[in-house]
């Protein structure tokens, strides 16, 4: 038996999404939000798959659900990186605090 | 005693590359520690024995999302800017404690609940591939048949739309284009 718990991954799910957070709080390049939104979202994965091991005996959900919280983040990603190009070819920066609307 | 050896040393692994993505000034520097983040995550996956999300995760976000990222970041930044303006201290310090208090009041929740440590090692067991299958193209009570089919939906909006965001529109993008 391993000596690994529950607890374990929990604990870790929590601090990776405080990274993240952090990470979305500070930066103010539009890239490096989306990337630390990243971080959240894994989390939350995580955070299925641990339930679903430990706690649930193999419940399908706990697995499918993490798949489409990947798809919906390549969805995000492919959206907000098509905005991130709109924004930089008519501001040519990337910082959010001077994105102040998006029709031009 | 083997795993957890091993999940100390990803879980390690894993926030310094976090710390990494949220900190480095060059954007490129973070894409790389997103994925020493994304590979951590999916040998956890490992861990769990949940065989198919490590190799979806490792294909999709590392072999995907990831060199999306790197691509546009190639494409539309100046890799070696910094991220932060100058003067922003006080906000990495509000941010810290705000992080801070959650993750204290959060693994104070989960080490306070008894339920989580009722875990009866002889039922550890994660779904395997041929469950996952039927799971997922099944349209009965259960299944996410429906949900399934309304992602692919969503993955082709999503295509059609960024096509349309970021398309250069005769007159305005042009012009804003030869301004780089």
């Amino acid at each position: 038996m391993s000596g690994l718990t529950l607890q374990h991954f929990l604990v870790f799910a929590a601090l990776l999404f405080c990274v993240g957070l952090y990470g979305l709080l500070t930066r103010r390049n539009l890239i490096g939000m989306l990337m630390a939104v990243e971080l959240i979202l894994n989390a939350a994965a995580l955070n299925f798959v641990a339930f679903h091991h430990y706690l649930h005996a193999g419940e399908v959900a706990g697995v499918i659900f993490p798949l489409f919280i990947i798809a919906v983040a390549a969805a995000e990603v492919a959206i907000a990186l098509a905005v991130v190009i709109v924004i930089f070819r008519h501001q040519g920066r990337l910082n959010v605090e001077e994105v102040g609307h998006m029709r031009h | 005693m083997m795993s957890t050896v091993l999940f100390y040393f990803l879980a390690g692994f894993i926030l310094f590359s976090a710390y990494f993505v949220v900190t480095a000034h060059n954007l490129f520097r973070c894409a790389l520690g997103l994925i020493a983040v994304l590979l951590g995550i999916a040998g956890l996956y490992l861990l769990m024995d949940a065989q198919f999300l490590s190799a979806v995760q490792v294909t999709v976000y590392v072999g995907g999302i990831v060199v999306l990222i790197v691509y546009v970041i190639l494409l539309v930044a100046d890799v070696t800017q910094t991220s932060y303006p100058a003067g922003a201290r006080w906000r990495a310090g509000v941010a810290g404690a705000i992080c801070a208090l959650m993750f204290c009041s959060m693994s104070w929740a989960i080490l306070s609940a008894p339920e989580l440590g009722k875990v009866q090692p002889d039922r550890l067991r994660s779904a395997t591939l041929p469950e996952i299958g039927h799971s997922l193209l099944s349209l009965t009570a259960g299944g996410f048949g429906l949900a399934f089919e309304t992602i692919s939906v969503l993955l082709v909006a999503v295509l059609i739309g960024a096509v349309t965001v970021a398309r250069v529109r005769a007159g305005t993008g042009e012009k804003g284009a030869k301004g780089q």
